[in-house]
């Protein structure tokens, strides 16, 4: 029987119906498949694609320009820039005392470390001397600090590979975190407490208990998160083997922090050449070796090092807070601090790596030249030569475990 | 502002006080006096700033033999900075930039022994190139060192430094049509950037 198929189609004068796609051969699909695992066909075509400035996983607005070959990276390149407004600028302009509020806003998820560094390489420069209490409080407030950026970085870190899930987690213990800090300072990310020559507001009993509680309620929900990251066979699947970063070449590109440690490097600027009074604390510096899984460099041990970093930053909290003396927390200073001539390099270890501060005084109030080393901006450039040949999902998962902030990175 | 308290070029490190040696500064003299000869311009090795000024063209053979040498292995070049010495008069000539190296060994202090010392300074090297400010032309240390190649970059953004001898020398922070570089001391605030208009501090 064979009759005229019905029009699905009602016809319109002057308008030609679309043709039906060509149905696919299961035996074509066949040959495709067979010829593309030879290499042979299928290939595609070389696209520029930018990457950002307004991506969710590329934490604020860095543009990464990259160059695919189907799913394959060929070639990338990072453009900074976006949120750069030259603090090394506004700091030759401005006496010492008024600079400091800006350098919070250079990392704004390690504001109480990037004042650290700052103030101690001023003190250096002047030669002032911090009393004991305010170093102290300097340590329980930095390592606070670094409670929270690490926890938080490994909830959007979840967050960047698909797991919503331990970012909400994450998030309830760092919001305890920043307000304590807010408790001292009086601001949720941005405090501008660490002082020059000291502290601006000293811990009271009350804060003391709170923040044993905090690193309590910290260190019991850790495991929590490995069940959800670390232990997850789908999490260790999206970051084993991935962006591996050779030790030679995070050397060589000057990474630091938590990327430095995960590629077997043993070094921490807190123990090694230790500022401030991070020499007198107990801890051990977490450093990547085969035999947790992948391979030592990858994602997966950069997440490591950071939740081990974790504990130990309880650990060094735990023993200022048992340490703390009583005490001034506030050097006497002049009015206006004029350093005489002469220069400070300083480096501090930062949730993401080192700060360094390289300033020169020329006997004013200001600064002759101020230049920092946002220890983000070395570790992003270290992507363009791994990225090279990764899949563009694992860009993300590379880009991700970096843990970059825009805010140092453009300064 | 460039007239207020600029201090003559020679003068970074501050006065060359008594001190204890630098060991580091010390053996990294010693070492490019006998291998590259006429490296090493001016050599500091007591007091608060130890430093090694290199001259310029002897620059890249200086960088090459200490990252080389398997006692010193200076495999991190950890901050590439420059400042700016503008002339007090017209007189004194051009005045000079000093782009300033801080060089750093992840080879040989991670060991043990090194923790174990009593002595943990923070074991930088710190080498100077002074250029004239007309012509600040230094070559580039990228072929030794990778992680210099962004610190060019910004530096040439920010205050103008001609590195030579590598493939591109871009902008990094600024856009490439900002009028020029920023930190020099003589740098004038732009009246507005495409129709953006910008105020300088004195002004705000």
């Amino acid at each position: 029987m064979s009759h005229e198929p019905v029009p699905s189609v009602p016809h319109v004068p002057g308008v030609v119906a679309p043709k039906a796609p060509p149905v696919v051969d299961a035996s074509d699909l066949a040959r495709a498949l067979e010829e593309r695992s030879m290499g042979q066909a299928l290939r595609t075509e070389e696209l520029v694609v930018n990457m950002g400035p307004q991506h969710p996983s590329t934490h604020g607005v860095l543009r990464v320009v990259i160059k695919t070959d189907g799913e394959v990276v060929t070639a990338l390149q990072p453009h900074i820039g976006n949120l750069h407004r030259c603090v090394e600028k506004i700091g030759e302009s401005l006496p010492y005392y008024q600079w400091l509020p800006y350098v919070d806003r250079m990392d704004y998820l390690a504001a109480i470390n990037n004042e650290h560094g700052a103030c101690i390489a001023i003190e250096r420069l002047a030669g002032i001397v911090v009393p004991e209490r305010a170093e102290y409080i300097r340590v329980i407030l930095a390592e606070v600090q670094r409670v929270a950026s690490h926890i938080f970085a490994m909830g959007v870190y979840g967050l960047d590979i698909g797991a919503i899930t331990p970012f909400l987690h994450t998030f309830r213990e760092r919001e305890r975190g920043l307000d304590l800090l807010d408790h001292v300072a009086g601001g949720r990310l941005l405090y501008h407490v660490v002082r020059i020559g000291g502290v601006k507001r000293d811990l009271s009993p009350e804060w003391i208990d709170e923040c044993h509680a905090f690193l309590d309620a910290v260190e019991e929900r850790l495991p929590e998160y490995n069940t959800l990251l670390l232990d997850n066979h789908i999490f260790q699947e999206r970051t084993c083997n991935i962006g591996v970063i050779p030790r030679e070449l995070a050397v060589g590109w000057g990474v630091t922090g938590p990327a430095l440690r995960a590629s077997g490097v043993d070094w921490d600027t807190r123990r090694d050449a230790p500022y401030g009074i991070y020499d007198r604390f107990q801890f051990e510096v977490p450093v990547a070796h085969s035999g947790v899984a992948g391979v030592v460099g990858d994602c997966f041990h950069r997440h490591w090092v950071r939740f081990k970093e974790t504990e130990q930053a309880i650990r060094i909290a735990r023993q200022a807070l048992r340490d703390l003396p009583p005490g001034e927390i506030q050097a006497k200073l002049p009015k206006t601090l004029k350093p005489p001539k002469g220069e400070a390099y300083v480096r501090v270890e930062n949730p993401r790596g080192e700060l360094a501060y390289y300033m020169v005084a020329d006997g004013t109030d200001k600064a002759w030249r101020i230049r920092c080393r946002g220890p983000s901006f070395s570790n992003i450039g270290v992507m363009t030569d791994v990225a090279r040949g990764a899949l563009v999902a694992d860009l993300v998962a590379l880009m991700g475990s970096l843990d970059i902030v825009l805010g140092e990175v453009d300064r | 502002m460039s007239d207020a308290a600029a201090t003559p070029p020679p003068a970074t490190g501050a006065a060359p006080d008594a001190g204890p040696r630098d060991a580091v500064t010390a053996a990294a003299a010693r070492l490019l006096a006998a291998k590259v000869p006429g490296a090493v311009v001016e050599a500091v090795e007591t007091g608060r700033h130890p430093s090694l000024t290199i001259a310029a063209d002897k620059l890249v053979a200086a960088a090459r033999v200490l990252h080389d040498d398997p006692e010193l292995a200076m495999d991190c070049c950890h901050l590439v900075s420059a400042v700016d010495w503008p002339a007090k008069t017209p007189a004194d000539g051009p005045g000079a930039i000093e782009v300033v190296y801080h060089l750093v060994s992840y080879a040989r202090k991670q060991g043990a022994a090194y923790r174990r010392s009593a002595v943990k300074n923070d074991g930088f090297l710190v080498l100077r190139v002074r250029v004239p400010r007309d012509k600040p032309e230094v070559p580039s240390v990228m072929g030794v060192w990778v992680g210099a190649d962004w610190h060019e970059r910004e530096m040439w953004d920010l205050m103008g430094v001609k590195f030579t001898g590598r493939a591109s020398l871009r902008r990094i922070l600024l856009p490439e049509d900002w009028p020029g570089h920023p930190l020099r001391k003589d740098w004038a605030y732009p009246v507005e950037y495409h129709g953006i208009p910008i105020i300088p501090p004195e002004g705000r």
